[in-house]
């Protein structure tokens, strides 16, 4: 099957020719390709569903094949997939999985490698790996390029620095790329109660808020929860140094520029301010944007803009994923696997993604999110940061027990913001309780010296 | 006795009167429990596809015995309960007394009371979330009418517990009223007539006639809005989260966390199982003490 | 004495008038926020322009199954009802007034508020591979037993307790004059327990109506029910206020109607007892 190329060569063409971003791309290829037998995807509601279902409705269109969709709420939709994958015979025939849940899949050997179905499959070289999670090496149990692909990126839900731009024209401001500046910018237009400068998600959330909020300060200050998870080595580092000074600078940004009720605040709090205007600055993640330039939904339409996560002095910028991967399980006929992969084939395509952008959701090829024939257009003008985003996106874990010590990290870290805990001791604590989760999973691990 | 045909024995009706309940319970309630136990003494991991469950006897009851989290989740949830309900019943009492005195307006009041019961658990904790919202809330607006400032009612450890229980109560008061409303208008006519008669004072009747007679249907009522009360999730799920720190853990939040959202299903297992196992202890004393009473008096 | 009776019912009265406030301004603001666009919930605004659009999405947009969905929860709300209360009835006049073995009953009794406790969410996984072993998952029996299992129990409780206050005398009696026991539970022992069973049978309709645990994961399109639909609307990234009140006001029609008609049998049942 030579869709790829096909693709590609394509592509390049509707780009030299400087089409606005419509799209051109051949169907006929599609109606030729065998008939497939009707399957099932379990999904959750959100914001960049109704993208999604265009694009199966354009799929079924195109080539006469049946998809069902079955859509859940969100809180519910891990324990919906999970039985169907450990009963004889599953439900559903592509689970749409979380970026923090999928490892459990992973780990469990309930997927099919995606060459199984078919050896002739490629994941294009255009869609983002997403920091290597598509693959997996089932002997290391890492995610390793050279390893088996598991999944195709359906969702690239990574956190922007979302600000107001109509505030930084006003105050002369210049978009900020270390934290030091982003707090130097936000007491600036820190003017409580009518706004603030910045608002965080330091709840206690469920399943988190507080730890995804402050994971890309935790990567860009240099810290990190595993000493070196690549190589397998997950000795607990996180109450080091450097994780220290990430956590101290989270809370002094709270303080300094940021909602008074902090440890309050989880993540429809933050939309909740940053669309009625009361907030200058937000780290939000990419499928919140849809909302701010409604006007049923937002009193700032058209004011905001976004940007990459800003990093350290002497960091990188580390966004954390919070994505969705699209997986085969083994349970299923392989008719319906094939049909699933067929999909997720065509999905993959430009057309599919350029068609999928243009149904309001984002889309997960590189080509099509730096293009600049749409970045240009002010509906798209997240795009930039998207694109620059995605390079250095990073995982906040590959373990299944990460959802244990993700519990841990809520409570310590809501702790610490509430300052019923020292930062000291809160991340100390995370240490041990992280260190006897991994204890009794049976990984390599260890501790560092405790902070004083 | 008329003998007009062969008379059936009693404990032919008996059996199939009992008969419907058991098939239930045996089929669709006992399985689950079991299933429980036996997994609460296992530690179940997935791997290729397949589950092993290696037994571990009472290892995971170990791990409850220092588990912190858990315990505050346990005074949480019965500090919750007892408050919560005391006030549900009691207002629900008052409320189901009032209505079955007053000769017009009954049924408008008993619809009223009867709504917040209506509306889905998570719509609830939505709307109430927003309504105690720091910025927007209607609350911190009523309050802000009369000059206080504004306060983070779920958002302050020492406000987030009586925030949470005040919306239970709005939620389940109507459920203790439709029970004692029930009991209320099950009381014979002469006893409603014979009071009024008496020119009895109020307070003295409601003590005096109302509640031992009312009694049992308070303590039906009571229990089982305090083991439904125990199991909350849905509003610490919605307005909280367990948070701020841990101040509105409680231990079905803990239970789900653990047996789903971390899938330590063996853990998790045991954690149910012993709030089983003390809930049954309870009621066995509790039982006991009636009897006793019973007996003595 | 006049005087007295004026007084007491001001005191009623005054109570019913302020909670009756306290229960409805949540409950208008909940409804109000079906016709409220997003942003005007999320400011908080007490003043506001009615906006259909959230009634519009739910009851008319391409991808809505609000129909289909309040069919399903009639169906199973309805179905579970009835047979909850006909086997918590029977059960508990057999505890009560069929000499059942004391030991039998306290352990029916103890085992329903036991079971009770368990987090319906947790039942779920043992059902569940059940479930798909003989069809029965994302079809109206399936959920049906389900709820039955759920909420039996309490009705088990329930009606125990308001059999248990039925003077025995007037059964003995009854016995006397040649009843038969079906005939005796029919004619005389339910219009007895009216009260007890309409609330008992409301209660049960709206747990079953409000079920969301056990229906997310046992049902799919086809059978899904409200709770459902109004959760998928509380998504991660946004919550959908306005959606999930439109649902829920419209999903209160059917809720409010059973509820008044089973107010109307409450006051028959009265009038019938009276008579006695």
């Amino acid at each position: 099957m030579n869709h790829g190329i096909t693709r590609r060569n394509l592509s390049l063409g509707t780009v030299a020719a400087g089409a606005l971003g419509s799209l051109a791309w051949a169907p006929s290829a599609w109606a030729q390709t065998a008939k497939q037998t009707p399957f099932t995807i379990v999904i959750n509601s959100s914001p960049w569903f109704d993208g999604f279902r265009k694009v199966v409705e354009a799929y079924e269109a195109e080539s006469g094949n049946k998809v069902n969709l079955d859509v859940n709420p969100f809180g519910g939709s891990l324990e919906k997939q999970r039985a169907s994958v450990r009963t004889k015979d599953g439900l559903f025939d592509l689970l749409i999985m979380n970026g923090l849940y999928y490892q459990e899949f992973y780990h469990g050997g309930f997927l099919t490698p995606l060459n199984d179905i078919d050896p002739a499959f490629k994941l294009d070289p255009q869609m983002i790996r997403y920091d290597n999670t598509v693959y997996w090496n089932e002997a290391t149990k890492t995610h390793d390029p050279a390893g088996k692909l598991m999944s195709v990126p359906v969702n690239g839900n990574i956190p922007l620095l979302m600000y107001r731009a109509d505030l930084y024209e006003e105050f002369k401001l210049k978009v900020p790329e270390t934290w030091d500046e982003l707090l130097a910018n936000a007491k600036k237009l820190h003017n409580p109660p009518k706004i603030y400068g910045i608002v965080q998600r330091g709840a206690r959330g469920a399943p988190n808020d507080v730890s995804y909020d402050w994971w890309p300060y935790l990567y860009s200050f240099n810290g990190s929860l595993f000493r070196d998870e690549a190589k397998g080595d997950f000795t607990i580092s996180i109450n080091s140094p450097e994780g220290k000074a990430a956590l101290d600078f989270y809370i002094r940004m709270a303080k300094e520029a940021g909602h008074p009720q902090t440890g309050g605040l989880a993540q429809a709090q933050i939309i909740q301010n940053l669309a009625t205007g009361k907030a200058a600055h937000a780290m939000l993640v990419i499928a919140a944007w849809s909302q701010m330039d409604d006007p049923n939904k937002s009193a700032v339409v058209g004011k905001l803009n976004a940007t990459r996560a800003p990093r350290s002095a002497n960091g990188k910028s580390a966004p954390v994923l919070g994505h969705w991967l699209g997986g085969i399980p083994k349970n299923v006929p392989k008719a319906r696997q094939t049909a699933a992969l067929t999909f997720l084939n065509w999905f993959q395509t430009r057309g599919a993604q350029v068609k999928y952008l243009q149904s309001g959701a984002p889309p997960v090829r590189q080509d099509v999110l730096a293009d600049p024939s749409f970045a240009s257009d002010p509906k798209y003008r997240w795009m930039k940061a998207m694109a620059d985003s995605s390079a250095v996106t990073r995982q906040m874990w590959t373990v299944p027990e990460g959802s244990q010590i993700g519990d841990v990290l809520e409570l310590r870290l809501n702790q610490a913001v509430i300052g019923e805990l020292t930062t000291a001791r809160a991340l100390n604590m995370i240490a041990d309780e992280a260190h006897a989760i991994m204890v009794r999973g049976g990984y390599k691990t260890g501790k560092i010296t405790p902070l004083a | 006795m008329s003998r007009t045909a062969t008379p059936v024995p009693e404990s032919v009706w008996r059996n199939l009167a009992l008969t419907p309940s058991l098939a239930v319970f045996m089929l669709l309630s006992l399985l689950p429990v079991a299933n429980l136990v036996a997994m609460s003494m296992h530690e179940i991991r997935w791997e290729d596809g397949r589950s092993t469950w290696e037994f571990i006897g009472a290892a995971h009851y170990a791990r409850l015995g220092g588990d912190t989290l858990f315990h505050k989740g346990a005074y949480n949830t019965l500090v919750f309960s007892v408050v919560g309900v005391s006030l549900q019943v009691f207002i629900g009492f008052m409320l189901a007394w009032a209505v079955s005195r007053i000769a017009r307006g009954r049924v408008v009041y008993r619809t009223i009371f009867i709504l917040p019961i209506l509306v889905p658990g998570i719509l609830i904790g939505a709307i109430w979330k927003l309504m105690l919202n720091y910025d927007f809330g209607l609350a911190n607006g009523l309050i802000g009418v009369f000059g206080f400032l504004p306060v983070d009612w779920l958002g302050t450890a020492s406000l987030a517990l009586p925030s949470v229980i005040m919306v239970d109560i709005w939620h389940w008061t109507p459920f203790c009223f439709l029970l004692l409303l029930a009991g209320f208008e099950s009381l014979p006519q002469e006893l409603h007539e014979a009071a009024l008669v008496d020119g009895a004072n109020a307070w003295a009747e409601l003590r005096y006639v109302y509640l031992p007679i009312m009694m049992p249907v308070i303590a039906v009522t009571f229990l089982f809005r305090f083991m439904t009360s125990l199991k909350v999730f849905d509003e610490i799920y919605l307005l909280t989260g367990g948070g701020p720190g841990s101040s509105t853990e409680v231990i079905s939040y803990t239970i789900y966390r653990t047996f789903f959202t971390q899938d330590q299903m063996g853990y998790g297992s045991a954690m149910s199982v012993a709030v089983l196992f003390v809930i049954a202890i309870l009621l066995v004393l509790g039982f006991g003490l009636s009897r006793f009473r019973r007996g003595a008096a | 004495m006049k005087l007295r009776l004026a007084e007491r019912l001001r005191f009623e009265h005054i109570l019913l008038v302020l909670v009756a406030c306290f229960v409805l301004v949540p409950f208008i603001w909940i409804i109000a926020a079906g016709f409220k666009t997003q942003i005007s919930l999320l400011q908080g605004e007490i003043f506001f322009t009615p906006n259909l659009a959230s009634y519009r999405e739910v009851l008319f947009s391409k991808t809505t199954e609000f129909f289909s969905n309040a069919f399903n929860s009639l169906v199973i709300a309805t179905a579970s009802t009835l047979a909850i209360v006909f086997a918590a009835t029977l059960g508990g006049y057999a505890m009560e007034r069929m000499q059942t073995p004391r030991w039998m009953v306290h352990t029916l009794l103890g085992w329903s508020v036991v079971f009770h406790m368990v987090p319906p969410i947790t039942l779920v996984a043992a059902w569940f591979p059940l479930y798909r072993q003989f069809h029965l998952d994302n079809t109206y029996t399936g959920m049906v037993f389900a709820h039955t299992a759920l909420h039996l129990p309490m009705a088990l409780w329930l009606m125990s307790s308001f059999i248990r206050e039925v003077p025995i005398e007037l059964e003995e009696a009854a016995r006397i004059d040649g009843c038969s026991t079906p005939y005796l539970l029919w004619k005389i022992i339910v219009p007895l327990i009216a009260p007890g069973l309409a609330a008992t049978a409301i209660l049960m309709f709206i747990f079953s109506w409000n079920e969301f645990a056990v229906a997310l994961n046992m049902t799919a399109k086809q059978t899904a029910t409200v709770p459902v639909a109004i959760a998928k609307f509380a998504q991660s990234y946004e919550i959908k206020y306005g959606e999930m009140a439109a649902t829920a006001a419209l999903a209160l029609i059917p809720a409010l109607l059973f509820l008044l008609m089973g107010q109307r049998y409450i006051v028959k049942g009265l009038t019938t007892g009276a008579i006695k």
